[in-house]
């Protein structure tokens, strides 16, 4: 199975389950959990089922397309359904079957792993997915956004699409994969890895990322005022990419990182408690 | 009758599956006690998956015979003792002949009533009220919501079965009804299994590829990876943190053996055994105590037939070794001095800055531990490997394995051809991390790490956190026990008094509270820690006390004034010894410090006492200053007899308030001298006991 094909097994098993089918959020992110899809709509009480497919930008995992595992961008798939159903372990063994795996001639484990990302407030209760000693997938219960208590409680699970087609192609370099019948990830992600690797750790100009994660931020705060959550949101994510470019360029310092994650977190939970506040108008 | 209950849950850590166990275990015995439903006996089981008890249980509570209060006495019998009108009434209400009624005493006075037999309820009506507090009511080091509940627990609660006898006890717990079927393995076999007793349920689970038993897990896991090893004459590495942990994440222990390309055996056995254990949680595999190429890995499943699983983990293991070599290639490139200088950039507590500025007290500390020990030769050695031990944070290996920290600095250490002294104590500078643990090897070694940890216990008590309950942030406590270790394993004699205020001012005034409340406090925190030491190690806490009582200037001293005491503790002197403290700190107690004027002795036997305290104190000072407490002791024994007399012959509570004054200064000054070999009025004679 490609690994365009495991996205299309996964997008169908999960509209089977009732999800919408969201696409990619194009604002640069961490992690799916950080898009307005997965961030907003877990905030309030109506339920929700939403699946989709998240590029994630970790620039300090690049490794100029040298290492068989590490890369600045992977590829998750994102599903959220809340309020998280009774059986929704089954549900998620399912579709491991349904992508062909005979789960009974594997190892599979859920592996205590609980998740949080300071930067949007957020905590949640889980595992990692081991399948054969390969974590797959991350799967939690979360409990906290935007540093509001979650109430349902949503579920969230997260595959590591290349991992999991290393799984199913049993591979050893993520390079090697088949995107398609006849086109490798090497085709498609080589020069892009290598290019953006020398970009974080080297040529982002710290100056201007200073400047720009600065001017994000100045016009989060304005949105905020002015109660546009979702732009003033995207200011956010913004500004917690600038921060992991600067990151990678080793350019924060100690009490940097403590300001600037706190600045960010402290913008994000304003957002959270308009968001939920009875008076305004979504 | 038998009792079974069986939580099923989405899978916990093997840490709340045991709290949850000691939990339940200990809660149902306590409610089922004061309900009076007899316990015959009562045991618990747990998996990642499963949460059970199994007991045997009385049928139901035990009869009793109550009394139904009726009128007073003297309202219900007419003076001549016939029933009055209400006494007729409450005998009709109760349904009893008039007759029947007798006269009880109650605290308010005597009453009119009868005594019935109450019927124990049955033993299920109870089970069924008592359970769904018994298991809301459990706690886990971490709890969780779901769905659209509020209700927390350790992981999501899938199916409550429970019986009694055999049939089903109904109850509900936060909507969930109780039921008489379990389910089997979750991939294997997850449909339910109708049961009717514990050995059925026991039976038809291992069937279903569970065991329930954490125990037979275990051993199941030692015996088959012996077995699997025979033809390798290769042994598990052991790891008791491991196995443990995998004897519960597993319902159905399969064990595989694989192998690993040999050319990774050039890394560190130390980085091969943690890219095994964390992230696949694979064993090491040695032989005559060599690594071989080959790990153990346990599996939850029963077999394996196409090898999948094991060269699945075998292909995921070659990834993690060639990240492994990768970080320790990328490592040694740039050479710890220089990396040093990144120091900066990771905070080791935000109010106590960074790992620089701890390097930078971590090398005046181990300087001043060094001149007050008379190692100063070891001075050199100390400071550079101070100045290197923390950078292994800064690498990509640490990063990737946390549980490397140290050990990696010290192996880069080696590489690089630093000092072998310097290279070991780097590596083992976090050593002893609990009181099982051994302490650092070398001298160089076991001084880094009573500086790093005094380090961190002065600063983070120093900004007003502390440990509390089963807490315990930052390791204070932990750190503060491996301080008490390094300095008895080591027998280091220096003030510990006198180190606390070096590594007080060492930060500078960058500490939020008052110097001599963080002094006061860590003092307090040390004593405790000394005597959570002292009676592990199994001396009687009233010794304890009486060593601690003489104060922990000097910790090692403690220890010997410990061991002094209990080597006289047999001796008939002992008690005699015992008494006369006692004797003497009864008297003085409460009285104000006054001075002695040896002009005013007027009495012979004070005369006497005065000369004896004089010449045996002049005696003990060395003795104490030199740590020998037995011979401090015998010398102190010596003032027996001269303080007898004194107590028999002249009165100390005199008229004269000048020589009642001078007596008292007299003993006084005894108490203080005794007080430097123990606080003797600490220990509990044979009759307090």
């Amino acid at each position: 199975m490609s690994f365009q094909n495991l996205i299309l097994s996964l997008q169908k098993y999960w509209a089977g389950q009732g999800c919408y089918l969201a696409q990619t959020y194009d604002v640069e992110v961490g992690a799916g959990t950080m898009t307005p899809d997965t961030f907003f709509r877990v905030l309030d009480r109506r339920p929700w089922r939403v699946a989709y497919v998240q590029p994630s930008r970790r620039p300090t995992d690049g490794r100029y397309g040298e290492n068989p595992h590490r890369v600045q961008k992977h590829f998750q798939y994102q599903v959220i359904i809340k309020p998280s159903p009774e059986d929704i372990q089954q549900v998620y063994l399912q579709s491991l079957a349904a992508l062909g795996i005979k789960l009974s001639e594997h190892d599979l484990r859920f592996d205590e792993d609980d998740w949080e990302s300071p930067t949007i407030g957020a905590w949640g209760v889980g595992w990692q997915v081991i399948l054969d000693g390969l974590e797959i997938t991350q799967f939690t219960y979360f409990q906290q956004a935007g540093g509001i208590d979650l109430s349902p409680v949503p579920v969230e699970i997260t595959y590591g699409l290349e991992r999991l087609e290393m799984f199913l192609e049993g591979k050893d370099n993520l390079y090697d994969l088949e995107w398609s019948d006849d086109t490798s990830y090497r085709e498609l992600r080589f020069r892009e890895e290598k290019e953006f690797s020398e970009y974080n750790f080297s040529q982002a100009d710290i100056d201007r990322l200073q400047k720009s994660f600065a001017l994000a931020h100045e016009e989060a705060r304005a949105l905020v005022e002015k109660n546009l959550l979702l732009p003033a949101y995207d200011m956010c994510l913004k500004c917690s990419h600038l921060f992991n470019l600067l990151d990678s360029r080793r350019a924060v310092s100690v009490t940097e990182r403590v300001k600037l994650i706190g600045e960010i977190r402290a913008l994000v939970n304003v957002i959270a408690q308009k968001y939920t506040a009875p008076e305004v108008k979504h | 009758m038998e009792f079974l209950l069986e939580v099923i849950t989405e899978e916990m850590p093997s840490s709340h599956v045991q709290a949850g166990q000691a939990q339940l275990e200990e809660k149902l015995a306590a409610e089922l006690r004061s309900a009076h439903l007899a316990v015959v006996s009562l045991k618990t089981f747990g998996t990642c998956r499963r949460l059970i008890v199994v007991g045997d249980f009385a049928r139901r509570q035990d009869d009793k015979e109550e009394a139904v209060v009726g009128p007073p006495k003297t309202v219900g019998l007419a003076p001549d003792g016939s029933p009055t009108a209400a006494a007729k009434g409450f005998a009709r209400a109760q349904n009893v002949d008039v007759a029947k009624l007798e006269v009880i005493p109650t605290p308010r006075g005597e009453y009119l009533g009868i005594k019935k037999t109450v019927t124990g309820r049955p033993a299920e009506e109870i089970l069924a009220g008592l359970l769904p507090g018994i298991i809301s009511s459990l706690t886990f080091p971490k709890m969780m919501r779901w769905g659209e509940g509020t209700f927390r627990f350790s992981r999501p609660i899938k199916n409550v079965l429970c019986l009694f006898g055999g049939k089903r006890v109904d109850f509900s717990l936060r909507g969930k009804t109780s039921t008489d079927f379990t389910t089997g393995h979750k991939l294997h076999q997850p449909q339910k299994i109708q049961v009717k007793s514990f050995r059925e349920y026991k039976t038809l689970l291992k069937k279903g590829q569970v065991l329930i038993d954490p125990a037979e897990r275990k051993e199941l896991i030692r015996k088959n990876s012996e077995k699997k090893l025979l033809p390798l004459k290769g042994k598990i590495y052991p790891d008791e943190e491991l196995l443990d942990k995998l004897s519960y994440d597993v319902e159905c222990p399969y064990i595989f053996v694989g192998k690993f390309p040999e050319n990774y055996l050039e890394l560190p056995l130390e980085v091969l055994s943690a890219a095994l254990r964390e992230g696949q949680k694979l064993f090491s595999v040695v032989r005559d105590g060599r690594q071989l190429p080959s790990f153990v890995g346990v599996a939850d499943t029963s077999r394996d037939p196409k090898s999948l699983i094991r060269r699945g983990n075998e292909r995921v293991l070659r990834a993690r070794l060639e990240d492994a070599r990768f970080f320790w290639e990328q490592d040694l490139k740039i050479p710890l001095a220089k990396r040093a200088t990144r120091l900066e950039l990771i905070v080791f507590q935000e109010k106590l800055g960074t790992y620089r500025e701890k390097t930078l007290r971590l090398k005046t500390l181990g300087g001043y531990i060094c001149a007050k020990i008379d190692e100063k030769s070891l001075k050199k050695d100390v400071i550079q490997a101070a100045e290197l031990c923390k950078v292994d944070l800064l690498t990509e290996m640490v990063r990737e394995f946390p549980s490397l920290q140290g050990k990696v600095g010290g192996l880069y250490a080696r590489a690089e051809g630093c000092p072998v002294a310097v290279a070991q104590a780097i590596y083992e500078h976090y050593k002893p991390i609990s009181l099982e643990d051994t302490s650092p090897a070398s001298l160089v070694g076991a001084i880094l790490s009573l500086a790093d940890k005094l380090d961190s216990v002065v600063g983070v008590v120093g900004i007003g956190i502390q440990a509390s309950g089963s807490s315990d942030p930052f390791g204070i406590r932990r750190n503060a026990t491996g301080i008490c270790k390094v300095i008895l394993d080591k027998k280091l004699s220096l003030s510990f008094s006198r180190l606390l205020e070096k590594a007080l001012s060492a930060y500078g005034g960058a500490l939020e509270r008052p110097a001599a409340e963080i002094l006061a406090c860590c003092l307090n925190l040390f004593v405790q820690r000394l005597r959570h030491i002292y009676e592990t190690q199994g001396h009687r806490y009233d010794l304890v006390n009486a060593a601690l009582g003489a104060g922990i200037d000097n910790i090692f001293y403690s220890y010997l004034r410990l061991k002094a005491l209990d080597n006289l503790k047999k001796s008939p002197s002992f008690a005699s010894l015992i008494l006369m403290a006692k004797r003497v700190n009864n008297i003085i107690r409460g009285v104000p410090p006054c001075k002695i004027n040896p002009e005013l002795l007027a009495e012979k036997e004070e005369r006497e006492l005065f000369s004896a305290f004089s010449i045996i104190a002049e005696n003990v000072r060395p003795l104490v200053e030199a740590g020998d407490f037995a011979k401090a002791q015998n010398m102190i024994l010596k003032m027996q007899a001269p303080l007898s007399s004194f107590f028999d012959k002249v009165l100390v509570m005199t008229e004269d308030k000048k020589i009642r004054q001078n007596r008292l200064a007299l003993l006084q000054a005894i108490s203080g001298l005794l007080l430097q070999v123990a606080d003797y009025s600490q220990v509990v004679g044979e009759g307090e006991k």
